[in-house]
């Protein structure tokens, strides 16, 4: 039987041959290099006070410094507690609520405008009541982090639950699917993409929420530090922590991004 | 009794920001046998479409009746499976997850449901891509799945709405031959919209040619060309003939037709 | 076309959304369930607001703010545009930047407030420099983007017609990315606005975060209130005004509705 298919019998892969350096690879890897080269010279230099930039290799050992500082981990654990309490927490809320809210229309217009407002809103400016309300220790940074991270998810997961095709629907109604199968079977699978996309923004926020959280009121945390360091003009030792900061939203941000690419790829046509 | 009995049908709808109303079909009566294989073809917004969701029951009726096995149609049912021109396959399933679909939401007991669906997948030709996802498929195998999805829940009628419409002329063709082998299993009673003349011949016992405003039956032709059908068909003269009388009834409708159309 | 009915339904819904939500705040409050202590009432937060806006308070905290923020948004912009420019037009600017807009991106620039007290001290440069920084990445992505992708159908035509590099750029990418600029210049408001509240939590001697902060440390919840909603305002107008513009620059593409 002679199959239409010839184009596409065999799955689509895409090659890359990830041992061979693309140009744009190199040429932002020249850059990063210049960039570390200017910055190591130009206190020498004398274009830049050294006090104020550091530089990497001073930078580097105070990294070394810090990591064998038992108190790195510490400051780091407690940051991160605070991170995934309140991530965990918005995802416990807001899949749920995207969910339900996404699937009727009227509530989609209800609660549309008044999150949309609170999405654009910084709800970071509500950490000074969170401190009134919930006091000076984790629990503010934890709710900062909530708040940061709930609006993002609702939102998309809400957009996604809507974004059905419509002739899909069809179909399924024309095998007797009930309202029910419809919701479970369709819709909710459906809005994965759109569901991750929120993970994926709301982990930025998140991240956000946790340093300034932390910057702003704190005993302990990556935050307590930079302030600590900050303060006491050991930019050395700041950047490192910013850098671990960085480094982390960094990793969390690409491996969502990594399985949002995978299951978008289910929807490529 | 006839299988498919439509009785006086009349569905009208009215247009968006307005209270004009107007007919996709109007007194449309027609009656199709069991094992029998119709096509219905007609210039664009004849009603051919809305004429086969009724009998899907995806449509409400503003007059007259639809009734299959002396049962009148209130909705969609288990005797009937629809193959659209979109394929529609869920995207996170592969191509033994979309089969089972159906079987799925019929909650089918007949048997186990993988074994099924792969026997259907293998009726269709697509025996070795029963794990690929639909984007690693083509256009013409994603309507294979379609197809086999359709035949799985083991349907009395099989619709099928222009579901060669969107692929290329070569491989509609193809589908075309390779429909005709898989109906030939079985001999279920198809209903087949088509606006593609020689595709509405080639695979017809009976075509029923519909024509405009509102969407009404002009004629129905029975088609008495020997089957199997094969490509051969289509170069002899009773082929001709039928294609000769089609266009003249498409030519009626080309020339009564607005050709500045309303934009909404 | 959207069809202008459900427009208004949705903006008759969202208003009385927001009117139930001003409600039910009252009630709440009114009736012992929520303590006033902690988030104050409606009514109390208008009539702090109208004593704040008569001794001027109002005045010269959004005052403050939206000179920080003007100028913050001034220089996203600029940069953001011209770099963005050159990085869609030039592939090279773009790899090269690349890795900094990737780090930019996943740091959370606040991590470096204290880096930029340290630079410029407490005060109006600061956060300035926070804003800016908060605003250029989506000014730079989007006009990226806009300049990258551009029709290659329309680079091509004006191609066989002799134009020169520079005139495709002139008159087909820069006319052809305005949309996603104007875009990505409201998303760099909110950015914006939130940056400048942000670092006058910490360290201003005016405008809507350093009041926020001033009378946190008081306990005072109504006065609190009343920059916080007014920070929420200001960010809806801001972006609003934005949504405005980009409607106008959209007009000429090719609406993409039902054409029966």
């Amino acid at each position: 039987m002679a199959d239409v298919t010839t184009d596409r019998t065999t799955p689509r892969q895409v090659y890359f041959s990830s041992f061979c350096p693309s140009r744009q690879g190199i040429v932002g890897t020249l850059a990063v290099f210049a960039f570390l080269v200017l910055w190591q010279l130009a206190p020498s230099l004398g274009w830049v006070n050294g006090r104020f930039t550091s530089r990497p290799t001073e930078v580097f050992l105070a990294a070394i410094e810090i990591f064998r500082d038992d108190d790195f981990f510490f400051h780091a654990r407690v940051s991160l507690t605070e991170f995934v309490a309140g991530f965990a927490l918005a995802i416990i809320v807001s899949i749920p609520l995207g969910v339900l809210l996404g699937t009727s229309k009227i509530a989609r217009y209800l609660i549309d405008p008044p999150l949309m407002a609170l999405y654009i809103a910084p709800t970071l400016v509500l950490l000074p009541i969170m401190v009134i309300w919930l006091g000076i220790h984790m629990a503010p940074k934890i709710a900062v982090v909530f708040l940061g991270a709930v609006f993002p998810i609702v939102l998309n997961t809400m957009a996604g639950m809507s974004e059905a095709d419509p002739r899909m629907l069809r179909m399924a109604r024309s095998f007797g699917a009930t309202k029910f199968d419809i919701f479970a079977r369709v819709l909710v699978p459906g809005s994965l993409p759109a569901l991750l996309t929120g993970i994926r923004l709301a982990v930025g926020r998140a991240v956000l929420g946790v340093v300034v959280g932390e910057l702003f009121v704190s005993q302990a945390g990556i935050g307590y530090q930079l302030n600590l360091y900050g303060s006491a003009m050991r930019i050395d030792r700041l950047l490192v922590y910013a850098i671990v900061v960085s480094a982390f939203g960094y990793t969390l941000t690409v491996l969502v991004l990594s399985v949002e690419n995978k299951v978008r790829d289910w929807r490529s046509k | 009794m006839s299988q498919i009995e439509i009785r006086d049908l009349g569905i009208d709808y009215r247009k968006p920001n307005s209270n004009e109303v107007f007919s996709a079909v109007d007194s449309v009566d027609l009656s199709i046998e069991k094992g029998e294989f119709v096509t219905i073809v007609g210039s664009s917004g004849c009603g051919k479409s809305t004429l086969l969701m009724a009998v899907a029951g995806l449509v409400n009726l503003s007059r007259g009746s639809v009734w299959i096995n002396d049962k009148e149609v209130t909705g969609p049912g288990a005797d009937r499976a629809v193959v659209f021109q979109e394929a529609s396959l869920l995207p996170w399933r592969s191509v033994r997850g979309n089969v089972k679909f159906g079987l799925e939401m019929q909650r089918w007991s007949g048997g186990d449901l993988n074994e099924r669906a792969m026997q259907m997948i293998r009726l269709v030709g697509l025996g070795r891509f029963s794990d690929y996802h639909p984007h690693q498929l083509s256009g013409g195998m994603r309507q294979r799945v379609n197809i086999a999805r359709a035949l799985a829940v083991n349907p009395e009628v099989l619709l099928m709405d222009e579901p060669f419409g969107a692929l290329d002329a070569q491989t509609r063709e193809i589908m075309g031959t390779e429909l005709l082998r898989i109906w030939e299993r079985d001999k279920k009673t198809a209903v087949f919209v088509t606006h593609d003349i020689e595709e509405a011949i080639f695979l017809a016992d009976k075509i029923v040619v519909m024509g405009r405003n509102p969407g009404h039956i002009k004629e129905v032709i029975k088609v008495d060309l020997p089957r199997p059908r094969d490509e051969a068909v289509l170069d002899s003269e009773g082929f001709h003939n039928l294609r000769k009388r089609l266009r003249a009834h498409l030519a009626e409708d080309m020339s009564s037709m607005q050709l500045v159309r309303e934009v909404a | 076309m959207i069809d202008l009915f459900y427009r208004r339904q949705a903006m008759i819904l969202g208003t009385l959304s927001m009117i139930g939500l001003l409600v039910f705040w009252q009630i709440a409050v009114d009736s012992g369930f929520i303590n006033p202590f902690f988030i104050s009432t409606p009514s109390q937060v208008w009539a702090e607001f109208l004593v704040q806006l008569e001794d001027g308070q109002v005045a010269a905290n959004v005052g403050a703010t939206l000179y920080c923020f003007a100028w913050s948004m001034g220089l996203a912009t600029v940069v953001g545009i011209v770099l963005g420019m050159l990085a869609g037009w030039f592939s090279d600017v773009e790899a090269a930047l690349e890795p900094f807009i990737w780090f930019k991106y996943s740091a959370p620039t606040v991590a470096f407030y204290p880096l930029f007290v340290a630079w410029l001290g407490y005060g109006t440069p600061t956060i300035i420099a926070i804003a800016f920084l908060f605003a250029l990445t989506p000014i730079y992505a989007n006009t990226l983007s806009g300049i990258k992708n551009i029709d290659r159908d329309l680079a091509k035509a004006a191609r066989s017609f002799g134009a020169r590099p520079l005139d495709v750029f002139l008159q087909v990418a820069l006319p052809g990315s305005v949309p996603v600029m104007m875009a990505g210049l409201r998303l760099g408001v909110g950015r914006a606005l939130t940056g400048v509240v942000v670092a006058e939590l910490f360290g201003a001697n005016a405008g809507l975060g350093y009041a926020i902060t001033y009378y946190g440390q008081l306990m005072q919840t109504t006065k609190m209130m009343v920059s916080i909603a007014i920070v929420i305002l200001l960010g809806v107008i801001l972006t609003q005004i934005l949504s405005y513009f980009e409607t106008k620059t959209d007009a000429w593409r090719v609406d993409s509705g039902p054409l029966i």
